[in-house]
């Protein structure tokens, strides 16, 4: 692990994202007038550094200070690695919006269906419900209102979900044995032996 | 041998607590460390709507850790038998 005596300061939220578009009008026109985005800001200039197309770069307002940015490099077009693909590693990569609630949620999904904007099927996860659409140029947009904040309960889980899965990907690679890491029952199932043993050891203490 | 299934204890996945406390020959104990500990010397089963579990918390239900196998994870049906080597 990497230690370090410099600090870091806290994160104040997210300033911007980014994406490339080749879609200009119809990019703005569903951020600006359908989602009713502010556009705040916007840059135009010659390509830099050399070598880099003449662009666009303009970011629409997502609350708290959060902007959604987009760059148009002119006269280019998208290359066949950036078309979208109907696959979760492709919508994986996707931006989630925050309301406040449930209602505000309702708000929106009115909204988008008087827009025309194709909404999917609202999904409850484990502590935020969303809705889900995809922008003009494939990206995939959530927005959601959370359930319940988290708590120190949830991290300790998350850790050991995560060392768990990535103990396996270490077995995995020194074994080179696919079937060390292929579902995710394995997770489960290496995460369930250590939570056993913290019950062992409150038993053994209480006996 | 038995089969065990781990619940964080949380709002979320409380159901499977609930539903565990209901059923005969089913242990229920806990919470250590955050987690719920439902335990049988059978197989254990649970059935979706029983929990009113909406799928995106269904496929998730065994995160907080389990021990045992799961032989069926449909739709609606969930079965965990005891694991065979311990």
């Amino acid at each position: 692990m990497s230690e370090t005596l410099i600090p870091n300061p806290p994160l104040s939220g997210v300033h911007h994202t980014a994406r490339p578009t080749w879609k200009l009008r119809e990019t703005i026109e569903f951020y600006r007038d359908k989602l009713g985005l502010p556009l705040v800001h916007a840059i135009s200039a010659r390509g830099w550094p050399e070598g880099h197309p003449d662009f666009l770069h303009f970011f629409f307002d997502s609350g708290l200070g959060s902007t959604i940015a987009f760059f148009y490099y002119i006269g280019t077009d998208r290359p066949e690695y950036l078309e979208p693909r109907p696959s979760p590693f492709y919508s994986a990569t996707h931006t989630a919006w925050r309301v406040e609630d449930a209602q505000a949620l309702e708000v929106w999904r009115q909204r988008l269906v008087a827009m025309g904007v194709p909404i999917q099927p609202q999904i409850r996860h484990e502590v935020i419900e969303s809705l889900y659409m995809m922008d003009p140029n494939g990206y995939m947009l959530e927005i959601s209102y959370q359930l319940r904040p988290f708590t120190s309960l949830d991290s300790e889980d998350a850790k050991r979900t995560l060392e768990a899965a990535m103990q396996l990907e270490d077995e995995l690679k020194s074994s080179g044995k696919p079937e060390v890491f292929n579902n995710i029952d394995a997770v489960w199932s290496k995460k369930g032996h250590g939570i056993q043993q913290a019950f062992a050891e409150t038993e053994k203490v209480s006996t | 041998m038995s089969a065990t299934v781990f619940v964080l204890d949380v709002e979320e996945f409380r159901p499977l607590v609930t539903s565990a406390r209901a059923m005969s020959g089913v242990a229920v104990d806990g919470p250590v460390q955050g987690y719920m500990r439902i335990t049988a010397p059978h197989a254990l089963e649970f059935n979706r709507k029983a929990l009113g579990f909406k799928p995106a918390v269904w496929y998730g239900a065994m995160t907080g850790g389990m021990v045992g196998r799961i032989v069926e994870f449909g739709r609606d049906t969930l079965r965990i038998e005891p694991a065979q080597e311990s």
